[in-house]
Formats: C-alpha cells, structure tokens, sequence
C-alpha cells in the first residue's frame, strides 16, 4: 500500500517537473519570438534612426573640417578631438532614438487594442522582456555604428583609437539603457504613442534642463545625482577622467556684483554606475507594476 | 499527501466526465459590487459547437476572459482537460492547458505594417507550433476563410472584414481542440459570414469544439449544437436548441398556401383560425395567426410541441388547404427564446 502511494507521489512529481521544464522553455522561447517579430517591425524605425546618427556624424565632421581649414588647430590629444562627438548632441540623439524606440512599447497595445489578440498567447513579462531586449539591441547597434564612425575617424586623423572611447560607449550604451526604460515607463502610463514620444522629449530635454538651471542659479552646489539627463555628462567625461567634475560660472546680476555659479559636468565613475542602476530599477519596476495594473483595468 | 487527494479527486472527476474539454464550476466575477458574472456553471464537450449569448454587458465577454485567464475569479473555477485530464486553470499551469484552446476575444487589431504571414508565424511560434510545419499550416487556415492570395499583403490595408478573418485564423493557427470566439462574425459582410459559417462547420467536422458568443442569433442558430443564454452575469439557460424550445414550449409556425378558394382574405384568414386555433395549446386569448399579405406567409403561435405541429399540418390538408411551405424556423425561435429569456416583462 505504502509503496503504491509512493509511486503515486513519484508520478506527481515526474509531471510536475516535467511541467516546470516546459514552462520555463516556453518562456525562453516566447521572448526569443518576440525579439524576432520586433526586429521586423521595427526595422523602419531602426533604419531611419541609423541614417540619423550618420547625418549628425557627418554633420559635425563636416564643422570640424572647417574649423581645421580654418586655421584652428587640431587637439594633439585625439580624446579632445572625440569630444565634440560625444557632447551635447550626441545626448540628444540618444533620447530622440530611445523615445522613438521606446515609445510604442506598452501603450501601441492599448491604444489599437492589439492585446485583443496577443493576450493570452503571452503573458504581459515577456512580452516586456522580449521587446525592450529587442528595441534596445535596436538602439545599441545605432550607438555602436556611431562609435564604430567615430573610431574610424580618430584612426585617420591619430593613426590611433583611444581606449577610453570603449569606456565612452559602455557608458553611452548604458545612458541609453536608463532613458530606453524612461520612456518604458512613460509608455504604460501614457495614452497614445505620439503622446509618450513627446512628453518623454519634453521631459527630458526641457524639464531636467530647466531644473538643472534653476538649483544652479539657486546657489546650489549639490551634485544633481538625482537628475537623470546629468548622468549624459559621463559619456564625455569619461573620455578623460579625471576631469573637472564642475565649472564655475561668474556672472554679474543686474550691475551689481559678481555671483559664482556651480555648474556640474560629469558624475564619478563609480556615482554614475549606482545612480543609472538605481533610475534602471525604479523604471522597470514601476512600469512592470502599471502594466499590470492597466492589463486588469482594461481587460 | 495533500497533492494525493487532489490527484486522486481529479482522477474520479475525471472518469465521470470523459468527453468534458471546460466545465465552469461557480464561476463568479466581481466589479466592485457588481457582479458581471455570477455562479456561472457550464460544461462544453467534445466536438460541441456552443453559442453564447446574451445582451450587451451580460457577462460574455468577462466569462470569455476568465477562461483565458486574462481575468481571475473572485470565486469558482475553470477546469480544462489537457492530455486527457480535466485540471483547474490556475497561474502555474495557465500556459499549459490554454495551449489547447484558440482565442479571438474582442474585437481584433493589428500592427499595420506587418503581412499575415509575419504576424501568424509570430503567433503559431508563441504557441510552439512546430516550425518544420508552419509555412504550410498558415496556408491552409489562410485558404480555408479565402485569404490566402493576401498573405504577403500589409494587414494596414486590409477592409475590416479582412482583418476580422485574420483574427479568427490567428485564434486556430497553431491548430488547437477547442476555440473560443467572440463575436467572430461581426462587421463581416452576408457572404463572409457565411464563409465562416461554413469554416466553423468544417472545423467541426474534424473533432473541433467552439464556444462561440454572438449577436447576431441566426449565426449561433446554424451552427450551434447547444445555446447557453447569460443574463445580468447569470446563466438563464443552458440545453439544446430543440430542449429549449420544449422548455418553453413556444414557437412560430410559417406556412404559405394556395388560395383557391374565391372568398376575401379576411374570411379565408377567419377559417384557418377556427381551424388551427384549438390545436396550438395556447390559451385562446393569447394564441393568433397572423398573415403577411406581401410576402403571402402565414404565422401560427403553438406550444411549441413536434406533435401538435403534425395536427396543425394535418388539419390544414384534411381541410383541402394547398400547402406549398409549412416550416419551423430556428432563428426566428432563438431570436424569440432570447428576448423571453432576457427581458424580465416577457418571463
């Protein structure tokens, strides 16, 4: 008798496990299909975002060259000759294509009311996984053909590449990872498409910038940690580091007398690595709640 | 040991209902203090076709959704059979028993800028339909709703009907037993539904069981083996068409004749009532016979019972009537069934 429930509960525990096996292969799985099917659907959008990086490349090659003929002289150090390519305008492609990319992610489901027919083939995680492994690849393999341009050019003009220029886009592939999950999270709790691109821009480009000033006129000297666009700061700074993490800015008000601004440029190594992980963690936790939270009110 | 009661209570269950693929047992949905569903049990079997219906907000759609465990219960359960085991739906083992059942819930929308044969692959693949097989699976399913001369065209221009066609292929494409769908014949023109009439019968015919909800009564009256009717989150009613009609016991008569007799209308009308009248086993004041003077129809309200069809129809012959049609007809008895089962002044 013993021995027979015995080899019941051996027979529970063969299908239960052989139930787990399955599932955690139908997951795997179902997040490889969906990187796949992403890949094709946002193959315009990639396409696109790739001839943008190549125009602002050869955009700015074309104001150096002359600038060069110009009689201004080139930096002997070639990290001073990446810099302008890795400045302010590379951080504002980056938001541009992680908005562009990101976007859509959760709120295309809604809005079209495709889940209609993805629900319940995949559950909501991995379809998550699935698509912001895929629009990140996306937007990294944007990133690194930029970098891979601007190598070029600095093995042209040093006969060198500098090997700060791969801690220069770990740390832009990483900036792009904390805005891409941004602009997850504004997806989920967004309306439309249109509307998550813009308020993300908004925000990122307006809103930081203009807090960013306003501490700094305030007289503060705090280190922004907490301000995501200041971590853009280290794709350049890191080039060089130790850089000068802060300018100080004097300007006279009204006539009067000379007051010292603060203006912050870059976070530590070590400071930037936490923060962006931390703004990573808050992001996807939060939109993974919301998501989940959305699927039950509308369903 | 608590793994062995349950295994040992599936196994009984499972020996009394063999050919049950969903059973609902209480099942029970909550809005705050609505109920969308209330205590709902049903049992579908193999090879059934199911039509569900009820008006808008009965519970349809909620009911369709906690089977696809998009919704959770607020109480009863959903058992489905897998590998020839009726089990309860639950979070762990949810991937595994919907593998066996296609969904179309709601209305379908696409990526426009995707093809059908992108977006089906995707879905068959989801679904682990083998990839060996799949280019020949998406176009069979594809020809079968006559789609296929559109598989490499942009889903964005596709006419509404279309699209509701490629979502009806998308809820079989990994070629499950039982599909469930919502509404599947809406905004699709008379010829397309009839193509998906057809294309539920055919399934049917290999070993398929549906559970389809819809409006439009006719759609479920052709195809549907049983009706479930859901009203305010409750299941009214639950049988065969027939066993509903006996239920009841109402239903209409149509029949055409040969007037050959030279007395006005109104007096020929007044002799198929005297006739027919005492044989519908419906009180006088509430029985009628009605005519349709354009289309030349006659309508008779009986009880709904098979034998007092036959004395109707005798009645008429032995009284030298010409008879050229004399039908029951099942969409006009849903249509009726309907409307006494939900309207709460008719029941």
């Amino acid at each position: 008798m013993n021995s027979r429930k015995q080899q019941e509960q051996i027979l529970i525990d063969e299908i239960i496990v052989d139930r787990e096996r399955a599932g955690l292969k139908r997951n795997i799985t179902q997040i490889g299909n969906t990187i796949t099917f992403e890949f094709k659907k946002n193959l315009k959008n990639f396409i696109l975002m790739l001839i943008v990086f190549t125009s602002v490349f050869f955009l700015l090659l074309l104001i150096s060259e002359l600038q060069l003929a110009q009689d201004v002289v080139l930096p002997s150090d070639p990290v001073f000759y990446i810099d302008d390519y890795t400045g302010q305008l590379f951080g504002f492609l980056i938001i541009i294509s992680a908005s562009l990319f990101g976007g859509s992610i959760i709120v295309e489901d809604f809005k079209k009311q495709t889940g209609n027919l993805l629900f319940p083939k995949i559950s909501k995680t991995r379809l998550l996984i699935g698509r912001l492994t895929s629009r990140y690849t996306l937007n990294a393999i944007c990133i690194g053909f930029y970098y891979v341009l601007i190598s070029i050019l600095t093995f042209v003009k040093y006969n060198e590449i500098p090997i700060n220029l791969l801690a220069s886009l770990g740390w832009a592939l990483l900036y792009t990872f904390t805005i891409l999950t941004f602009v997850t999270f504004m997806s989920s709790i967004m309306r439309s498409t249109a509307a998550t691109i813009i308020v993300s821009i908004l925000f990122l480009l307006i809103v930081f910038n203009i807090v960013t000033m306003i501490l700094s006129f305030a007289g503060l000297t705090m280190e922004p940690l907490f301000l995501l666009t200041y971590y853009e700061g280290i794709i350049t700074g890191s080039l060089s580091m130790p850089n000068p993490r802060y300018t100080e800015i004097r300007m006279q008000q009204h006539g009067g007398e000379f007051t010292t601004f603060t203006q912050w440029l870059t976070p530590t190594e070590p400071a930037a690595l936490i923060g962006m992980l931390i703004y990573i963690s808050i992001f996807l936790t939060l939109t993974y709640f919301l998501y989940k939270r959305r699927q039950s009110k509308n369903e | 040991m608590n793994q062995l009661k349950k295994w040992k209570s599936m196994k009984k269950m499972n020996k009394k209902n063999q050919d049950v693929l969903i059973q609902f047992k209480n099942l029970t949905k909550k809005f705050g203090d609505f109920y969308a569903v209330k205590d709902v049990n049903l049992e579908i079997r193999e090879g059934e076709i199911v039509g569900f219906l009820g008006p808008n907000g009965a519970g349809k759609t909620t009911t369709m959704k906690m089977m696809a465990y998009l919704l959770k219960p607020n109480e009863g359960e959903v058992w489905i059979r897998a590998n020839g085991e009726l089990q309860k739906l639950t979070r762990n083992n949810k991937d595994y028993l919907l593998d066996n059942i296609g969904f179309l819930i709601e209305i379908p929308a696409f990526y426009g800028k995707v093809t059908p044969q992108e977006i089906l692959k995707y879905f068959a693949k989801l679904k682990g339909y083998p990839r060996n097989k799949l280019d020949n699976r998406i176009d069979t399913v594809l020809d079968m709703l006559g789609m296929l001369e559109w598989k490499d065209k942009k889903i964005g221009t596709f006419s509404k009907g279309m699209r509701q066609k490629i979502g009806i292929v998308s809820a079989i494409i990994h070629d499950p037993d039982i599909i469930v769908l919502d509404e599947p014949q809406t905004g699709l023109d008379p010829k397309a539904r009839k193509e998906v009439r057809e294309f539920i019968l055919e399934l049917k015919q290999t070993g398929k069981t549906f559970f389809l909800s819809s409006h439009l009564l006719y759609e479920i009256s052709e195809v549907a083996d049983k009706i479930a009717i859901i009203d305010h989150g409750e299941l009214i009613a639950f049988d065969t068409l027939d066993n509903l009609e006996a239920t009841t016991r109402k239903s209409i008569i149509n029949f055409e004749l040969i007037n050959t007799e030279d007395k006005s209308q109104k007096e020929f009308l007044e002799r198929i009532k005297n006739i027919i009248q005492p044989l519908t086993g419906i009180e006088k004041d509430l029985s009628w016979v009605k005519h349709n003077e354009n289309t030349g129809v006659f309508q008779v309200f009986f009880d709904g019972d098979p034998l007092k069809q036959l004395k109707i129809l005798k009645a008429l012959i032995d009284d030298g009537f010409k008879i050229i049609e004399f039908s029951v007809p099942k969409a006009g008895l849903l249509e009726d069934l309907f409307i006494e089962l939900t309207t709460p002044e008719v029941k």
